[in-house]
């Protein structure tokens, strides 16, 4: 292997074709293996960027990567009970595969509509969220039980694997958006949920017209327009589309993210969505998630991001870099740094005392 | 100066108790476990709570904040003696109807949030039985759920920021009414912590709009396996109902001697289901509901026709505990999960349980999300029948265990299931726990003891595991 101190990780060597440059690029097979790449990082003092499907490789500013640690090899789904509305799924498995077999039995895991190739375990490392949030509930409302290996190499489990459990501290739901930083995500228990029979999307002419279905799917905006997406049986359906009277077209054709050479999140109150909205810079994609207060952005430069970013935390919310051209680094990724960042710092030392796991992707310089 | 003097010059004498007359009402939960207070404090605002976690540090005292005191697991027990933090002077309602969300104080009782919330159509989802009594604060603490968590999840899914003091008096707002605030989801394991980490003394909580139609079922059936099937049948068919509770005969029976609601006393199983939304969906899912349920031969259907066979229907489910009284001086009330799949067969063995002891067992319980209350009567005075409730159920705790299930679905460990925590968790599990206790309490003064069993916090490898031969414990 010829890198020095990394000698017992022979044998675990990947070549992926779009991994970061790296020291060594490794793929682990077992639970054992992630362990130990890990246990041997903190002795090498080496940092392991964890690879999913590379779609939200540009959150933070990581340092370069020592090791590259691949889940391509973890994607067992491990057990799915249609009627416990439960998935046990490795790390690696892709999103898209997950919901296209649950499809089958006309259940869902709400997550992203157009997650690419993003793993479970990316979307769950980065806290990214499903369109429909605003109806189920984001990401981490989905997420049942959590096994991680911690940065010195312990294997540690929470939650349960039924839909309601207050056994313990929640520290599965910690996991989502840490980047890995209280360990590396390698299974997770899912709560899944019932797809109606019907579904429905209707243009609309502005928010007031949207108003008129309760509680819908989504209401999205992007400079196309307003569509509200509804669901629920056959007559239901129906019923929502005549009340919102625009042009309907059935199922649910999601949106993709908005493109770029600078990808955004925009974080705010939920009422204010249709000013941020206003603010945006004319030349900006955007996709906004109203009634959640969540916007998608992309950018070909940063004219007009620092107004957005002061605007947005003067009004209690943030404007977070979500990716960028490989050698940026001129703008603060995350913005003003959130409260507890102690308590932060030293709960990342207890799961990963040498802070080998994705140093560096976190805000406040965790 | 002693604690209680403090105490006073901070609060103000008519806001500390420390007669023990009055102490020994904040003595204990609605569990049957008993602890002693040294004080009970009423803070009103925020400042006095830090106030008071510092005076906790100084004279090395636990701090047990209280809400309702409505509890089963014995959360709020003072079972290590100390201060009782009553929140129930912290009950400020500030409704935010553009964000449908509110900021409300811990001591604010659930009811009274939803009931300010609905002159601008709003209510507060989580919905426990003691939703009548028991505090915001509760609810955080013990991540409470309720009949209408099925559809809307338990209490943690609606806290979108906390206002939390941490050890060293320390005031923070995590959380927010903007999604996803950056960094560790601190407030996400606030909620459940039941006390442990800090005190919370205001919540931002989500509100949901009040759906305008709603269309309440109760069928009763022969047998309990018709009407689990009944519940699995429902969810396979695209539905999430907002709620699906079972009772059992002995319940119905129980419910009916005491107050005539029209419950089905005949039938083995009765199911109590409910739809939401607009007119043209729940008149089509309760149709829905309707025929599956005929399907597994329930013998009498009955959709409620207006608001006030609505409330009968569900009058008899929610009066379920008050009917106990007639039965036995007490009662003790089980929580515990199993897959929705094993619901059938855990339900046959909790009876055989019961009979094997000889002890009066009824049945209610939220079918939709496998969440069992098996709800022993009995008389306490009596230590015989004393012992075999308990051992009655752990026996029940293990089978939902054995059959995948959980600990607690909503009512939390407290000091009653502390001790059972190693069956669900790795000596490992459960020193990430403890670690996680320590960062937020390195002194120990939030109502410590509680949730993890004594010995939790077991390993430290130091950094690299290898160095510590297989199995040993540091």
């Amino acid at each position: 292997m010829g890198v020095t101190g990394l000698d017992h990780l022979a044998g675990l060597e990947s070549e992926i074709p779009d991994a970061p440059p790296a020291e060594l690029v490794v793929s682990p097979q077992s639970v054992d293996d992630v362990a130990l790449v890990l246990r041997h990082a903190s002795e090498a003092n080496r940092n392991v960027q964890v690879l999913g499907g590379g779609t939200h490789s540009g959150f933070g500013s990581p340092p370069p990567a020592d090791i590259v640690m691949s889940v391509d090899r973890l994607t067992r789904v491990q057990t799915w009970e249609p009627e416990d509305l439960t998935m046990v799924v490795d790390a690696g498995a892709r999103v898209s595969d997950i919901e296209a077999m649950l499809a089958e039995e006309n259940q869902t895991a709400v997550l992203p509509e157009m997650p690419g190739a993003s793993t479970i375990g990316g979307t769950i490392a980065a806290g990214v969220s499903s369109l429909r949030r605003g109806r189920l509930f984001g990401t981490r409302e989905r997420v049942l039980e959590v096994t991680v290996v911690t940065g010195d190499g312990r294997v540690v489990r929470s939650g349960g694997r039924v839909v309601k459990n207050v056994t313990g501290y929640d520290i599965h739901r910690l996991h989502v958006g840490a980047f890995g930083s209280l360990g590396v995500v390698v299974s997770v228990c899912l709560k899944l949920w019932p797809t109606p029979p019907a579904a429905a999307t209707v243009a609309v002419a502005d928010l007031g017209q949207a108003k008129s279905a309760v509680r819908p799917l989504a209401v999205l905006e992007d400079r196309t327009g307003l569509r509200v997406f509804v669901w629920g049986t056959d007559t239901e359906v129906a019923a929502k589309a005549e009340r919102l009277g625009g042009e309907v077209s059935q199922g649910h054709d999601w949106p993709a993210d908005p493109q770029g050479r600078f990808r955004w999140s925009l974080r705010v109150p939920p009422a204010t969505t249709s000013e941020a909205v206003a603010r945006i810079p004319q030349s900006w994609p955007f996709l906004a998630i109203h009634g959640v207060g969540e916007l998608r952005l992309g950018s070909e430069d940063l004219t007009g991001a620092a107004d957005l970013r002061t605007w947005a935390e003067s009004n209690g919310g943030h404007l977070v870099l979500t990716d960028r051209p490989a050698d940026f680094d001129e703008f603060d990724p995350w913005g003003a740094p959130p409260p507890g960042l102690e308590i932060q710092r030293t709960l990342i030392a207890e799961f990963d005392p040498k802070r080998v796991i994705n140093p560096g992707r976190l805000p406040g310089g965790l | 100066m002693n604690l209680v003097a403090d105490l006073r010059a901070v609060l103000g004498d008519e806001n500390v108790l420390d007669e023990p007359v009055e102490l020994h009402v904040y003595s204990k939960d609605a569990s049957l476990m008993r602890g002693e207070a040294n004080v009970v404090v009423f803070p009103k605002t925020v400042d006095e709570v830090s106030e008071i976690v510092r005076l906790a540090e100084k004279h090395r005292m636990p701090i047990v904040a209280r809400g309702a005191g409505t509890g089963l697991a014995a959360g709020a027990s003072p079972t290590e003696g100390g201060i009782v933090v009553s929140t129930t002077a912290m009950n400020d309602i500030d409704i935010d109807p553009e964000n449908q969300t509110a900021w409300v104080g811990a001591g604010v009782i659930n009811l009274d949030l939803t009931k300010a919330a609905t002159p601008f159509g709003l209510h507060f989802a989580p919905d426990p039985s003691s939703q009548s009594a028991c505090t915001i604060g509760g609810n955080v603490a013990n991540n409470s759920g309720g009949p209408h968590c099925l559809a809307e999840g338990s209490t943690t899914s609606h806290v979108l920021g906390l206002e939390v003091v941490l050890a060293g008096g320390e005031v923070v707002t995590l959380g927010g009414l903007a999604p996803d605030t950056p960094g560790l989801d601190l407030k996400g394991v606030i909620v459940g912590s039941e006390g442990t980490l800090g005190i919370v003394t205001r919540a931002l909580v989500r509100l949901l709009p009040i759906e305008p139609d709603v269309r309440t079922l109760l069928m009763d059936f022969p047998d309990m396996e018709g009407a689990a099937r009944t519940v699995s049948q429902v969810i396979a068919a695209g539905l999430v109902p907002a709620a699906l509770e079972l009772m059992d005969q002995r319940m119905t029976q129980a419910v009916e001697n005491w107050l005539k609601a029209g419950l089905p006393t005949d039938a083995a199983a009765v199911l109590l289901a409910e739809v939401v939304g607009e007119t043209e969906g729940v008149e089509s899912q309760a149709q829905l509901i309707a025929d599956i349920g005929r399907s597994n031969r329930a013998k009498k259907v009955q959709i409620a026709a207006d608001a006030a066979e609505r409330d009968l229907l569900w009058k008899g489910r929610k009066s379920a505990f008050g009917a106990i009284a007639q039965l036995a001086p007490d009662y003790y009330l089980h929580d515990a999960v199993v897959p929705r799949t094993k619901l059938v067969e855990t339900m046959k063995a909790v009876y055989e349980i019961a009979d094997k002891y000889d002890l009066t067992m009824l049945n209610v319980f939220h079918a939709g999300d496998g969440n069992l209350h098996p709800l022993i009567a009995f008389d306490a005075s009596d230590p015989e029948v004393n012992d075999k409730v308990h051992r009655a159920g752990d026996e029940i705790v293990s089978l939902c265990l054995r059959n995948g299930g959980a600990l607690s679905g909503e009512h939390g460990i407290g000091i009653e299931k502390r001790d059972l925590m190693r069956t669900s968790f790795t000596e490992l599990d459960l020193d990430a726990q403890a670690r996680l206790k320590e960062v937020f309490d390195p002194n120990g003064v939030f109502n410590p003891n509680k949730i993890l069993p004594e010995g939790s916090r077991c390993f430290d490898f130091g950094g690299i595991r290898r160095d510590i031969p297989e199995g040993a414990w540091v």
